[in-house]
């Protein structure tokens, strides 16, 4: 019979298997292909990254770098991170790292503000305050810096009693977190009201006279352990119970040893 | 033969891209603006040498940005997820030390410098957090596939489900045997 069915099948067979084999080698070709496109993708966004990696950390380094002229406020001690209330000879001494927008820390001036400066009227303890700026985020103004820059103007203009005096009122008139800060002019406002007064005040705290400072006294006080404000330290050592009757008891302790 | 994944994982594993990138992206980001609080949160782990201290604070966010972006467009996306996965078993081991130590700092992850108030630190929370994400970078390891990924390879080498794939010419008739 000419028509032969197994001959046919044969044909079809082989013609079938052909075209599996084309295909299957289309497919490796193509999933060859593939993968050298992916790998030069891979490579191609490895190397991207690792160049965007170092121009990140070359431009960061730069803005965090602080000139070693950096003017440094008059009237401060410790290499101008601290300025010190108190007769020299006090034998305590009684560390206060803070800064003007914390809430802790208004809360801590509220309750043993008074404690601390009777402490220091009866000569027991001197006071070394260290004002950090770390809550620039939390106001939409970078308050911490300018409050510490407006601190470090009237430190350096009037003296650690005017600082004090600043320091005082900040507290006072403390901004909520989150919002803008207390504007320029009511920094020179509360300024004036200390004791310092003139166009020189007014222009460091528009322009930031002691940015640099701030930054450095931050850093300063980061390398120190610093990791939340207010901390206080009685003679070196932090103090755990900031109520008036914990600051008094470990004053006494370490006047006493 | 493969089946594929019903439709369900597929946007599952996408969610989770979704969820999984855009933390990271946004952790990323919230770093570069203010670095010295960067510089200030890692330092406050007590972990690192002071010369190691600045590049990892200024080099991480990047990392971070680069596998969350990874993530949210869906390349290299397995890639992207195992090295989340190191980057947050790495989260968890500092957070795990910082509260075993005793510190008292907050994890740094949203560029919050590390400092918390006194009594304020949420160890037990952040390290959940983390724990759930690491959860889900595990999971996009092993099943990286997904729907409304740019890459057009899946991380397995296979074309992934949701780009037109080329036609399949072994899954068709022999259309020229004839």
């Amino acid at each position: 019979m000419p028509a032969d069915p197994t001959h046919t099948g044969s044909r079809t067979t082989a013609r079938q298997r052909i075209e599996a084999r084309r295909a299957a080698e289309a497919a490796a070709l193509a999933g060859a292909q593939r993968r050298r496109r992916t790998m030069i993708g891979g490579v191609a966004a490895a190397v991207a990254v690792l160049v965007v990696l170092v121009v990140v950390v070359v431009v960061q380094s730069q803005r965090t770098a602080t000139s070693a002229q950096a003017g440094t406020p008059a009237n401060t001690v410790a290499d101008g991170t601290a300025v010190r209330i108190g007769q020299a000879d006090a034998p305590v001494t009684v560390t206060v790292y803070e800064d003007f927008l914390c809430p802790a820390c208004k809360s801590f001036e509220g309750t043993s503000g008074d404690t601390l400066a009777a402490l220091v009227a009866d000569g027991t303890a001197a006071v070394e305050y260290r004002p950090v700026a770390i809550l620039d985020h939390y106001s939409t103004d970078a308050y911490s810096t300018r409050a510490l820059n407006a601190a470090g103007v009237v430190a350096d203009a009037a003296g650690p009693e005017a600082f004090l005096a600043f320091h005082d009122l900040l507290f006072a008139h403390q901004p909520t977190e989150g919002g803008a800060g207390l504007p320029d002019d009511e920094l020179i406002a509360l300024a004036v009201r200390t004791g310092a007064t003139g166009a020189e005040i007014e222009s460091g705290i528009r322009d930031l006279v002691y940015a640099d400072w701030t930054r450095r006294v931050t850093d300063d006080a980061s390398r120190n352990g610093l990791t939340g404000t207010p901390t206080i330290l009685v003679d070196g050592d932090v103090l755990e119970t900031r109520s008036p009757q914990g600051l008094e008891a470990a004053v006494r302790d370490a006047a006493a040893a | 033969m493969r089946t594929l994944p019903s439709t369900v994982w597929l946007w599952a594993a996408t969610a989770a891209r979704v969820l999984l990138g855009g933390v990271l992206v946004m952790a990323g980001a919230l770093k570069i603006p203010d670095p010295a609080a960067a510089v200030r949160a890692v330092r406050a782990y007590r972990l690192l040498p002071e010369t190691l201290v600045a590049p990892v604070a200024f080099g991480l966010p990047v990392l971070e940005i680069a596998v969350g972006l990874a993530l949210l467009t869906g390349v290299f996306v397995r890639t992207a997820a195992l090295a989340s996965a190191v980057l947050l078993t790495v989260f968890i081991a500092g957070i795990t030390t910082a509260w075993a130590r005793g510190l008292q700092i907050d994890c740094g992850c949203f560029g919050d410098g590390g400092q918390v108030a006194a009594g304020q630190t949420a160890y037990p929370g952040e390290i959940a957090r983390d724990a759930g994400l690491l959860l889900l970078a595990l999971a996009l390891t092993r099943w990286p596939r997904s729907r409304l990924a740019l890459g057009g390879v899946s991380g397995d080498g296979r074309p992934c489900a949701c780009s037109p794939a080329p036609p399949d010419r072994t899954d068709e008739e022999p259309t020229r045997a004839r």
